[in-house]
């Protein structure tokens, strides 16, 4: 498989919008575990991310591939990707508990696991204040509850100004592509439409079927797009983004109004989400003042 | 039997033989967990230094290499009977459509059964491999012509796989995922069971094929020429296509997809035994046993830090393999 097509499948991945079942962990694992600083393996980049941030890093005797945020986490061992786990590692580094990603480990191995008496705890953070929910949760699981109370209040927070910011604002119509070839977009229930909605980006594409669907460019040609969001990632840019400059009759190609979102930060579940959601909120707002002023040369002019 | 394995023959089986119990023990000391040959030897043969010891090894790798040894055999043994019963080299049993059938399965287990699918994945596999084989068996009657088995199998998994690609398109890319990296084919989630489960029924493969050894020789020479010698030849082909189906579909079910071997190996049975039935199969299933642990050994010991697929490595190999055999075809053709 093509390097680009697995990153495609794990983009795609990362953007889940399979319901949450995670966070009904009841209180007895918690007593189950024993040790106050409980060894974890954290079998996805977003909850090496969380745990870092509550002050668990330490805790992380292992992960899975991808998990380079922050520094530190790049020297924690890896077992396995998203495809497959090593069953063996993790029997050899006896875990107290390990953090699954719900969806996006292999369910098979995850019940393997499970089956060989370890504790397992998933993860689906689905939304942003699902981020919050999970913080408080695995505070409670590492004995960092005191710090994760504080993350994820002071994320709530944030997510609350942003929203009070830019909520209001005057809606514009947006075209996200999650994916150049085929051309893929975002609809209800997907976790970056929660950005657009924030943003007060009208979606055209919202109540599609499915989370992630696939468009054909004639419905994007005539959806009047006033901005184009296109999330790279570093390693991408450049190589596999839409080659937008071949339709001006696009009001955002015509107006050169397009966002360039970093896809590494806004489409991981975690607090740096926020990040890339005020980094869209502000471009937009730009875009917005743009057309305003266009307009009211237009206007002037006549 | 005795008599078919005798005369030039003795030499390559004893080898064979020999080479396939050391293949067992030696790749059970293969693996990410750091574990000494002496703890292994200590752990096998009297009690583990440690619970973990004794985790790895007997619940992890022993069923690994032991499912690796009777998929290999038994996906060999599918190969070898479906070249000799339908006389035709490039047979192989997933040409029945059965990968597509069971990914077919996998792909709407795994979209409505929820958190279930760990048991029911391979039970719907193994039934969307058996409705593949019917669909195939039954057109194939229908145009009265066994000899359009094969192309009316690449025709039905054309068919399976654009259904599984429409419901996996409509699907969440999760599910996706999980579907195709299933179809890449893995040892990794296999236990004692199912040694036992394809065991039994590779075991099955060969007692049936030590009872009709004589009759599948018949084939061989032409179906005019068998039922002169008082073969029942319609009967034959249903009941080795059938037994083929019923192995290949369980190896998948627990297993993945894993290409290839069926196709490879009695190629390279057949130069080292000759054609005649009871020595091939008994060749391909312990070259097809021993080539599948090995490649196991490659999946799960080549990057210290992520397994490999083991039907990426099958199909590659066997795809070079493939092609060898068609320029020595074009060099003495």
């Amino acid at each position: 498989m093509k390097l680009t097509q697995f990153f495609c499948l794990a983009i795609i991945a990362v953007l889940s919008t399979t319901r949450a079942q995670a966070n009904n962990v009841d209180d007895k694992l918690i007593s189950v575990i024993e040790t106050s600083k409980p060894k974890i393996i954290a079998l996805s980049p977003h909850i090496v991310e969380m745990l870092f941030d509550i002050g668990a890093g330490e805790q992380i005797i292992a992960s899975t591939e991808y998990a380079n945020y922050p520094l530190a986490a790049k020297k924690i061992p890896r077992i396995g990707s998203s495809m497959r786990i090593q069953l063996e590692r993790v029997i050899e580094l006896q875990p107290d508990l390990i953090i699954a990603w719900k969806s996006g480990n292999p369910s098979d191995d995850l019940a393997r696991i499970k089956q060989l008496g370890f504790n397992v705890v998933y993860s689906q953070p689905d939304s942003f204040n699902d981020v919050a929910k999970e913080l408080r949760l695995f505070g409670k699981l590492t004995g960092h509850s005191k710090q994760a109370e504080q993350v994820a209040t002071k994320f709530l927070a944030d997510l609350a100004d942003i929203k009070k910011k830019y909520g209001n604002e005057k809606p514009l119509t947006g075209f996200y592509e999650v994916w150049s070839r085929p051309l893929t977009t975002i609809a209800k229930g997907s976790w970056p439409q929660q950005f657009l909605d924030i943003c007060s980006i009208n979606n055209p594409f919202e109540t599609a079927e499915t989370g992630y669907p696939q468009v054909n460019i004639e419905k994007v040609l005539q959806a009047n797009i006033d901005v184009i969001i296109q999330p790279l990632s570093k390693k991408q840019a450049g190589v596999d983004g839409y080659n937008w400059q071949q339709w001006p009759i696009l009001p955002a190609v015509k107006h050169q109004q397009i966002i360039i979102l970093d896809a590494d930060i806004a489409h991981r579940m975690t607090t740096r989400s926020l990040h890339a959601l005020t980094d869209l909120c502000q471009q937009a707002d730009k875009s917005r003042t743009y057309y305003q002023q266009n307009t009211d040369n237009k206007v002037s002019k006549n | 039997m005795i008599r078919a394995l005798k005369g030039k023959n003795t030499w390559v089986f004893s080898a064979l033989i020999v080479f396939t119990i050391l293949t067992v023990i030696v790749s059970i000391t293969y693996g990410p967990a750091t574990i000494t040959r002496a703890d292994i030897f200590q752990c096998v043969m009297y009690e583990c230094a440690s619970p973990m010891h004794d985790m790895v090894i007997w619940q992890i790798r022993i069923p690994r290499v032991l499912v690796g040894l009777v998929a290999g055999m038994g996906l060999a043994c599918a190969g070898a009977i479906l070249q000799n019963v339908t006389r035709n080299p490039l047979a192989d049993p997933y040409l029945f459509g059965i990968i597509s059938g069971a990914g077919l399965g996998a792909t709407i287990a795994t979209f409505t059964l929820g958190d279930q699918q760990s048991l029911a994945l391979p039970l719907a596999a193994f039934l969307g491999a058996l409705f593949s084989v019917v669909i195939v068996f039954g057109i194939a009657t229908l145009l009265r012509n066994m000899n359009h088995l094969l192309l009316t199998g690449v025709a039905v998994s054309f068919m399976l796989g654009s259904i599984s690609h429409f419901i996996l398109y409509l699907g969440d890319p999760f599910a996706t995922n999980r579907v195709i990296f299933w179809l890449m084919g893995s040892l990794a989630r296999v236990e004692m069971f199912h040694f036992y489960l394809i065991g039994a029924m590779v075991l099955l493969t060969l007692l049936t094929i030590f009872a009709l050894h004589r009759q599948i020789d018949a084939l061989l020479l032409g179906d005019e020429s068998a039922a002169s010698l008082g073969v029942n030849i319609d009967k034959l082909r249903l009941i080795l296509l059938a037994l083929c189906a019923a192995v290949t579909a369980t190896i998948v079910a627990y297993c993945g997809g894993i290409g290839f071997v069926g196709l490879m190996i009695p190629h390279i049975v057949r130069q080292l035994v000759g054609v005649t039935t009871m020595p091939l199969i008994i060749g391909s299933a312990l070259v097809g046993g021993c080539f599948l642990v090995w490649v196991d050994v490659a999946a799960r010991s080549a990057f210290s830090n992520v397994e490999i697929p083991i039907g990426i490595i099958t199909s590659a190999i066997g795809s070079i393999f493939f092609l060898a055999i068609m320029y020595r075809t074009r060099k003495t053709g």
